[in-house]
């Protein structure tokens, strides 16, 4: 116990030596168009009602487009990587999917949903689609070779197999999955209310970029930052909770 | 069994077939405005005239070279980072704090800031590509060095590797499949940072020109521009898989052998 707090301490060295040299090349340009640490603090203090209310909007959102994409990707993954013919077969078309990155629909979807909120809904769903997918075909059809053979050795049924076997064992890839999915729906959330100007915090970073307030705009990204720690750590409370048989079997015995 | 194996030897073309034969038949059945979903025959046209001015090319060639460059780049100083924090739990949690923080935050968010710090160059795009890509890849390999079986790492000491070799000849090669996934998904964040940083600061490369022809409202070329987009991710996932296949062709056989 006490090794690892003295890790954990130690360890913010390696963040505050980067905060220490920003601040010092902060001090030496001298312009209020690159902010040190400090300055960025006093913007958050004084902007931060704003900037909640904006990040509100904009994490509403993201729950929208991830819900839409957990509800049709999760079953599809699973169909796509049991049925191994199906599979196989259009894998290059799921490769095409993942390798079209989400910015990339941003303006084609602004096109035919102009820059409201469903515009943008439908592209944090795209985005948060390609890992669920992608993850939960991956571990559907990659169940090592060994525990189907343990399952037909057993005699166990179809049905069994699968709520025995195949579910417990591709279940910590699909957690995964949408691990990186919420992630995901977070990070483009940001970036299609930047380019689809309307409102929420990438608006917010967008108009302090054009007054020049970089220190108020940096402000806004360190709560970005800090909502996406806050629901990662979330997820992963989770996912540890559940998936508690995995981990312990994950630790090396000694 | 045979239309199996016969159709899983053609899925490329069966994929192909499927995309195309799906948007012919939405754009014959008319439910979209053909101003926004034109035919294939209008894109196809429209992305050769665009190809032929050879506008196009210099900005895909712009765009690919960023995103790969950036990429290898990204790989490299991952792996690197992974190592160290391997050999040092301070630096590996150290590193931990930095990466929590920055990870949530999109690409796009650091351009408008970056851009009075950085300018519009190199620069700017090599400090969001690294900043966004290179956590995949770090993150993968220090939980796959750390999760190296032990049956793994007693046999290599039994063998009287010494700790740099039990790195290079067992850890290393036994995470080096979850590295490569790790960096699979590098591969596709950096073509977002490149094409996200060329949308909001661009003036050159495939997101600029995409966003001009979409405000522009000239549909069919949008469509263009994304299937070069999609062609680009190909093409940087195929040079990955290539590498993949080169460095751990053994764990790929071990998982397709057949029962």
């Amino acid at each position: 116990m006490k090794r690892e707090t003295r890790i954990a301490l130690l360890g913010l060295l390696v963040p505050l030596a980067i905060l220490g040299l920003w601040q010092g090349a902060a001090l030496l340009q001298k312009t209020p168009l690159f902010p040190g640490p400090a300055k960025v603090t006093l913007a958050i203090w004084s902007n931060y009602p704003v900037i909640l209310r904006e990040l509100g909007v904009t994490l509403l959102r993201a729950a929208m487009g991830f819900g839409l994409a957990a509800v049709t990707m999760i079953p599809l993954g699973i169909c796509l990587g049991r049925v191994r013919i199906l599979g196989r077969v259009l894998e290059p078309l799921m490769d095409m999917l993942a390798t079209l990155p989400p910015p990339a629909i941003i303006p084609l979807v602004m096109l035919f949903a102009g820059t409201g909120d469903w515009a943008k809904v439908v592209i944090i769903a795209y985005a948060a689609a390609v890992p669920l997918l992608m993850n939960t075909y991956e571990a559907s059809h990659s169940i090592h070779p060994m525990l189907s053979r343990v399952a037909r050795s057993l005699h166990l049924s179809r049905i069994e197999t699968m709520r025995l076997i195949d579910w417990p064992s591709s279940l910590p890839m699909i957690a995964t999955g949408a691990r990186l999915a919420i992630a995901s729906s977070l990070l483009v959330s940001v970036t299609s209310e930047m380019l689809l100007a309307t409102n929420g915090i990438g608006t917010y970073l967008q108009r302090s970029q054009e007054t020049f307030k970089i220190d108020a705009g940096l402000a806004g990204i360190a709560f970005i930052s800090l909502a996406g720690i806050l629901v990662n750590a979330g997820v992963l409370r989770l996912e540890k909770k559940w998936l508690f048989w995995h981990y312990r079997d994950q630790r090396p015995t000694e | 069994m045979t239309i199996g194996l016969l159709a899983e030897k053609f899925r490329v073309p069966i994929c192909i077939a499927l995309v195309l034969g799906g948007w012919q038949i939405i754009f014959a059945l008319g439910v979209v405005n053909e101003k926004y979903f034109p035919s294939i025959l209008t894109i196809a046209s429209a992305f050769w005239q665009m190809l032929t001015d050879g506008v196009v090319i210099s900005a895909w060639a712009t765009t690919f070279l960023r995103a790969l460059i950036g990429l290898i780049g990204a790989a490299l100083l991952g792996v690197a980072l992974a190592i160290l924090s391997d050999l040092s739990p301070v630096l590996s949690r150290g590193i931990r704090y930095v990466s929590d923080v920055l990870q949530p935050i999109p690409p796009a968010a650091f351009v408008p800031m970056a851009v009075f710090m950085l300018g519009l160059g190199t620069k700017l795009y090599a400090f969001v590509i690294i900043l966004v890509t290179v956590w995949p890849p770090y993150l993968n390999g220090v939980a796959a060095l750390a999760g190296v079986g032990q049956v793994q790492l007693n046999t290599g000491r039994m063998f009287g590797l010494t700790d740099w070799g039990l790195l290079w000849r067992v850890k290393l090669p036994a995470a080096l499949p979850e590295i490569f996934t790790g960096i699979r998904y590098a591969a596709t964040l950096s073509l977002i940072a490149v094409i996200v940083s060329e949308m909001l600061a661009g003036r050159d490369g495939i997101g600029f020109m995409i966003f001009k022809k979409a405000f522009a409202m000239r549909t069919p070329e949008v469509f263009g521009l994304m299937f070069l987009v999609a062609i680009n991710g190909v093409l940087l996932n195929g040079l990955v898989n290539l590498l993949r296949r080169g460095l751990t062709g053994w764990h790929i056989r071990m998982m397709e052998r057949p029962e």
